[in-house]
């Protein structure tokens, strides 16, 4: 090893304190980056993870006007002879008034979403089955499931009531039906049906008058990463079809554009994090260059060129640099790790969905190992600056 | 070997200009064991700043074996005091960070020499440690030894590169009598032992006893210069010195480094 970086270490490991504080600034800069990372990015993966789990699965398919009037089983086929699906489910939509009476009294709620689902395809490519918390799932035709909020607005309506359900049919005529509450659904983060009640698809399509027609289709893969290749083969099959195939990107963007923004934000300032870990290791190194004065001053008077001080106090913020990337980078993934293994939640609601980003944890890493070399160019250049004759009177 | 030539330094400008040393010329030869004495705020501390390149001056000349000085650059000026010079300082000046081996090396290490244990930087560093009485403090930090460990070590510091001159800034200033008259035998035997020559700046002329020159500052001015047996020093171009020449054919204890790529470039003017 050179003396160049046997003094750098020497004076840095030499004042404890600011090498410290000097890693302790990157360390910082870095762990508001992972827990930005774990809270927002997994707060915004969770709700993708919902969106595609309660509403579109993988791939959602609609029609481009109204109801797809395809038969059912030949469009859910189709998909499912793909080795890359996991499994289809139809849905059919529709606002709805329901009523109930509680002692004596008839409470109503106006304009519910409605949901139509086939209970034994719907829980193999959706989860809205497991957030049924009270009772069970619509497999009976004469059931429904009332989200929790729907479930509170109607007095408190349990598994069991009895409820009148009415829609307006494809012909403007009321169509009433009288369903037992068999479960109440309860799903924290906004994408389940807390604000909805779900039904059998049959007895909705009945009521809708719309046998044989279909408002979407949600399909679940079983190999995400072919979602976009099977929608294109599914439209390329079906050209004279009106279908809309969409991923679930695609199909939320405008709902995840706005967390995207807000996710851009909040990293804005976990980077502005970072950058005041660059001033202070500014601040650090300058300190470290004022209290070597005299170092610098002997060094010079020995024959130490102007390059030689530089590099010297440059390998520092390489060291400062290397150190607290380490730390930093060891503190936010143990923090990842945690929050994975306790599956840490939003508002004590919302399970994240935590992952490791392997390239954004290295990016970060790499970031701020320059930040701390760039923020040491400055004090480096001061040093080099000092007049050897006078650094050396220096106390 | 050294030849000062109408050196003068100013500092400031117009009328808050001060003029530390005015017109001094003088030469020192090869070998040669020299004071320079005189009174606080008398400019001797300049003139060894300029001997030793720390600073410039204003005007005038700097010569040192062939090479004008005064027409280095900042690089040129790092290099030749890292080669041609060695510095002892009041304070010893040694890096706290660094072992006293560490301390002896660094110029060595500065001129592109390793730390490689075994190597030749390490072993003449520990030659030089035996020589001023060191080795045992080899690999103590700079900060746990006495002041006069301290600046025997600078001194062993001031010799690794087998410099042209050795520039001592009041080397006993700092300390006790006792370690005081061990500094200045050290440097006197090793003055004699390996002809080095030797400028020292002093307040403590009595210590020296007999040099073979004593040049004296006094209100800026370079006004005496005087051999120690009280003959007038020969003009520029001058003559070995007496002790320096009969010192001159001992063999040196320390090797001289060998000739890096930096140092066969270096071409003097």
């Amino acid at each position: 090893m050179g003396y160049r970086p046997r003094l750098a270490k020497r004076m840095l490991f030499n004042r404890r304190g600011s090498l410290i504080g000097a890693v302790l600034a990157v360390t910082i800069g870095i762990l508001v980056i992972h827990v930005n990372f774990v809270i927002f990015q997994g707060l915004y993966d969770a709700i993708v993870r919902d969106i595609g789990d309660y509403r579109t699965g993988d791939i959602i398919v609609t029609d481009e006007d109204s109801f797809i009037t395809k038969s059912e089983l030949a469009v859910a086929s189709w998909f499912e002879r793909n080795p890359s699906v996991e499994a289809v489910a139809p849905r059919i939509s529709a606002s709805a008034e329901i009523n109930i009476t509680k002692s004596g009294r008839l409470i109503e709620e106006t304009r519910v979403p409605v949901v139509g689902v086939d209970p034994y395809r719907d829980i193999k490519a959706s989860t809205v089955h497991t957030t049924v918390s009270d009772g069970s799932y619509v497999f009976a035709r004469n059931s429904v499931v009332l989200g929790t909020n729907v479930a509170r607005d109607l007095g408190g309506a349990t598994v069991g009531d009895s409820i009148k359900l009415m829609v307006v049919d494809r012909w403007g005529e009321e169509q009433i039906r009288r369903l037992v509450v068999s479960g109440i659904a309860s799903s924290p983060g906004g994408q389940g049906f807390d604000y909805s009640a779900v039904m059998h698809i049959h007895t909705l399509r009945d009521m809708m008058a719309r046998d044989g027609e279909t408002g979407s289709f949600m399909v679940k893969m079983a190999d995400e990463g072919q979602a976009a290749a099977v929608r294109d083969l599914f439209l390329r099959s079906f050209p004279s079809d009106d279908f809309v195939a969409e991923t679930i990107e695609e199909a939320s963007e405008e709902q995840l554009q706005g967390f995207r923004s807000g996710i851009a934000m909040i990293n804005m300032i976990g980077y502005f994090g970072m950058m005041s870990s660059a001033f202070a290791i500014v601040t650090i190194q300058m300190m470290i260059v004022n209290g070597k004065t005299r170092e610098i001053g002997i060094l010079r008077a020995l024959g130490a060129r102007r390059r030689d001080v530089l590099v010297i106090f440059i390998m520092q913020g390489m060291l400062i640099g290397a150190i607290g990337a380490g730390v930093g980078t060891a503190a936010g993934l143990s923090y990842t790790f945690y929050a994975k293994e306790t599956k840490m939640s939003f508002n004590n609601s919302l399970p994240l969905e935590v992952s490791y980003d392997w390239a954004k944890i290295l990016q970060t890493a790499l970031m701020s190992f320059a930040l701390a070399i760039l923020a040491s160019l400055y004090p480096s250049y001061r040093a080099t600056r000092l007049v050897p004759v006078e650094a050396m009177r220096a106390v | 070997m050294l030849r000062a030539r109408s050196v003068t330094k100013s500092y400031g400008q117009d009328a808050t200009r001060v003029t530390a040393l005015r017109d001094a010329s003088f030469d020192i030869r090869r070998g040669e064991f020299v004071l320079i004495v005189g009174a606080s705020g008398s400019g001797k501390t300049t003139l060894l700043n300029m001997i030793g390149l720390l600073s410039s001056p204003t005007s005038g000349r700097v010569i040192i074996e062939g090479v004008d000085t005064t027409r280095l650059d900042s690089s040129g000026m790092a290099a030749f005091r890292n080669r041609r010079l060695g510095f002892v300082a009041q304070f010893a000046n040694l890096l706290v960070d660094l072992t006293i081996l560490e301390n002896v090396m660094l110029p060595r290490q500065i001129a592109g020499g390793g730390w490689s244990r075994g190597g030749r930087p390490r072993r003449d560093a520990l030659e030089l440690l035996r020589s001023v009485g060191l080795e045992a403090q080899a690999a103590q930090r700079a900060n746990k030894v006495s002041g006069g460990q301290a600046q025997r070590a600078a001194i062993a510091r001031g010799l690794i590169n087998r410099p042209s001159i050795v520039l001592a800034d009041e080397p006993t200033g700092n300390l006790d009598s006792v370690s005081s008259e061990s500094v200045v035998r050290l440097m006197k035997d090793t003055a004699r032992r390996l002809n080095q020559t030797f400028v020292v700046v002093t307040h403590d002329r009595e210590y020296f006893g007999e040099v073979d020159r004593v040049i004296t500052v006094s209100d800026g001015r370079v006004y005496e210069e005087e051999e120690e047996d009280g003959r007038r020093a020969p003009g520029p171009g001058g003559r070995q010195g007496g002790a320096a020449a009969a010192a001159a054919a001992t063999a040196p204890v320390v090797p001289a480094p060998a000739p890096t790529a930096a140092r066969q470039r270096e071409v003097l003017p």
